[in-house]
């Protein structure tokens, strides 16, 4: 599903932060990428995601047998890649539902499908919220808005639901989040666990892969993957810090 | 022919005389063609604002100098299919008083007034002129002398309205005014109205402009508020592409009255909304709020001045101004607070988005304060799209002219959202909506 090969990127003042990421991510599958800070997780991100300020300077991206990085964010999207934001963004008089519903439209379009009227889209709602346990007051407010940080997460996780992608990159999803919060996101990530859909976690801590297995573990530091492994490596990890990977590698 | 006068004529004000000297208006009273003549005599002295003069900076001018837009005898108005959708496109869905101007003139066939109580009277200034010329020659003499645009109304206007609501009525139905121009020819119409709200009364009055062709309104207004009373006025402007709108409102509150007014600049090629409002009674409030919508070559100006003259007055601002292409719009509000006038408490806020690296806006809050237990303030900004929202909306799928569509909609609906009568502002939003489909076009 998701190929990268030799991924370099920088930021826009020309420092590196990607060096050389080969990761291959099959349908079916849940990938934890763990790291310290400053090793490139969010870069990674934000580098599939098509997030202005980064250029890729090297390496590719194939995602479905496409090359992701000639895409607009926008059509990425389209295309079923979901970016869990690590910090959502604030949109002042944008409500939550018409928000939802422009997003599954524009997808539904893009696919040739007929879009979803207030109606269908208020029944698919109530089915997901339901699922997650979540309020509806969340979505008559706007995206965001005055929302706790563990609401913030809710939503991104809401929406994954929602838009039920064939790729999910969370970016750390997890951080910031009490233990109940955590157990919803972990509950939604593992909802959406499926045979035709591939799940990439990015987290700084082992805590969210207590409740959700993954399939492979990476580590990636300085800007590289440096050690890969099965969800043994993870806690391998929170016994003994990131320190001794680096030297191993 | 050439008139002859005996007082100064600047150059720009001669075509207007001359108009003057033709224009015959046997219908008019003495007391008026005297009001009409000083009136003239006032606009020749003072000619065209420069652009030095700070109202006048932001707008140009230039144009109406080269071309002067004098006014047209138009034949009465025959309803064609343009102008029915004119009226469709801006016209309210709910029930409502309504009174359709078609070239600043009365058409009946268009307007329904049959509903309207006894309590309140609504028809055209002309006939307004003969059955109560002394409201309206009271209402033609509170205008400032200088103001030259005004002036020059005052010596041509041929259309308008007049609104009398008596004191301790309440309308439920707005009273909805449709200016529409039919656009025969180059021309200018010039309109003056008056709407007086008696003690204790409350309505709402909805004015809408549209037009096509090539011409220059020139509205003035006022709004007198009694004792108590509580006026909505929205005002949303949806000229013609070629259209010059300048149109001017002078509000006077009356103790505990209450003015909300709430403009929508959306259309025209040149539009000024120039507000006055003279705060004369203790206790008053004022909402003054407003979008303007600007893309392609179009200039706006928004102009406000609140004069509190009387103490305890509250006064609530928010206008939103958007300018894509090379657009221009500016905004200038001004409050004052005269010695004695405590109490006072004012706010002020102008937000503005500058979409495209040709456009402009300008924004210029004053305050003058000239009490000292008063409450005052306001903010300015200027800025862009917020990039890491628009990012967020694209990462959902959300394509990037939506996505900003939506981000600007947002930003301009806070302040139609201040409009506190659901229906009338589901119009407005229903407007806003469909000018941005085309702003970024």
């Amino acid at each position: 599903m998701l190929e990268i090969h030799d991924l370099h990127a920088r930021l826009t003042d020309g420092r590196e932060i990607l060096r050389g990421i080969d990761l291959s991510v099959n349908a079916g599958e849940v990938h934890a990428i763990m790291g310290p800070n400053g090793s490139g997780k969010s870069t990674l991100a934000a580098v599939l995601a098509g997030r202005d300020g980064y250029e890729v300077n090297q390496g590719t991206v194939t995602y479905l047998g496409r090359d992701l990085l000639a895409m607009p964010a926008d059509e990425r999207a389209r295309e079923g890649l979901f970016l869990a934001f690590q910090y959502p963004v604030e949109i002042p008089g944008v409500n939550n539902m018409y928000f939802l519903r422009t997003a599954i439209n524009a997808q539904r379009r893009h696919r040739g499908e007929p879009e979803l009227d207030a109606g269908q889209f208020l029944r698919i709602v109530r089915a997901k919220l339901k699922l997650l346990d979540i309020g509806e007051d969340l979505l008559q407010r706007a995206v965001n808005v005055g929302f706790s940080g563990g609401e913030k997460k809710r939503n991104e996780v809401f929406q994954m639901a929602m838009l039920e992608p064939r790729l999910a990159i969370l970016d750390e999803t997890d951080s910031g989040l009490d233990i109940d919060a955590l157990k919803m996101v972990a509950r939604g990530v593992n909802q959406q666990r499926a045979p035709d859909r591939a799940i990439v976690m990015i987290t700084h801590y082992q805590r969210l892969l207590e409740y959700v297995e993954p399939d492979r573990v990476h580590v990636l530091q300085g800007g590289r993957i440096v050690q890969s492994g099965d969800k043994s490596l993870a806690m391998e990890l929170e016994r003994r810090g990131y320190g001794p990977v680096e030297d191993a590698a | 022919m050439s008139a002859v006068v005996d007082f100064p004529v600047k150059p720009e004000a001669r075509p207007y005389l001359e108009a003057f000297g033709r224009d015959r208006r046997r219908g008019d009273p003495a007391w008026l063609r005297g009001y009409r003549r000083r009136s003239l005599a006032r606009f020749a002295e003072l000619g065209f604002p420069s652009r030095r003069s700070e109202a006048w900076r932001y707008i140009d001018l230039r144009q109406l100098e080269q071309r002067p837009m004098l006014p047209t005898a138009r034949p009465t108005p025959v309803v064609t299919s343009a102008l029915a959708t004119q009226l469709a496109e801006i016209g309210l869905a709910e029930p409502s008083y309504r009174l359709v101007l078609v070239d600043g003139k009365f058409a009946p066939e268009l307007s329904s007034l049959d509903q309207l109580p006894s309590t309140v009277r609504l028809g055209s200034i002309a006939a307004a002129i003969a059955e109560r010329p002394d409201l309206v020659r009271s209402a033609l003499e509170a205008q400032s002398p200088d103001r030259p645009f005004a002036s020059l109304n005052a010596a041509f206007f041929a259309g308008g309205f007049v609104l009398d609501i008596a004191p301790g009525i309440a309308l439920e139905r707005p009273v909805e005014i449709l200016h529409l121009a039919a656009g025969d020819a180059a021309g200018a119409l010039y309109t003056r109205s008056l709407v007086v709200a008696g003690q204790d009364s409350r309505a709402t009055v909805v004015e809408s402009f549209a037009g096509s062709g090539d011409y220059w309104r020139n509205d003035v207004i006022e709004l007198r508020l009694g004792a108590g009373s509580e006026l909505t006025r929205v005002t949303f402007v949806a000229e013609g592409v070629d259209a010059l709108h300048f149109g001017e409102t002078l509000a006077r509150l009356d103790e505990a009255s209450r003015l909300s007014g709430f403009v929508l600049l959306a259309g025209g090629r040149t539009v000024r909304h120039d507000v006055t409002v003279r705060s004369e009674g203790a206790g008053s409030r004022c909402d003054l709020n407003g979008v303007f919508l600007l893309s392609g070559r179009q200039e706006a100006n928004i102009l406000t001045t609140v004069d509190h003259r009387a103490p305890g007055g509250e006064t609530r601002e928010v206008f939103k101004g958007v300018a894509t292409g090379h657009a221009h719009g500016a905004f200038q509000g001004r409050i004052t607070v005269r010695p004695g006038a405590q109490k006072v408490d004012a706010h002020q806020l102008s937000r503005n988005l500058v979409l495209s690296p040709r456009a402009a806006i300008d924004t210029k809050p004053e305050l003058e304060i000239y009490a000292d237990d008063v409450k005052c303030s306001h903010g300015a900004a200027i800025g862009d799209l917020d990039e890491a929202a628009l990012f967020y909306l694209r990462a959902r799928g959300i394509s990037n002219n939506e996505a900003r569509r939506m981000l600007i909609e947002a930003f301009a609906q806070e302040a139609v959202d201040l409009i506190e009568q659901a229906p009338l502002r589901e119009h407005l939003r229903s407007r806003l909506t469909r000018r941005l489909a085309t702003l970024e076009e």
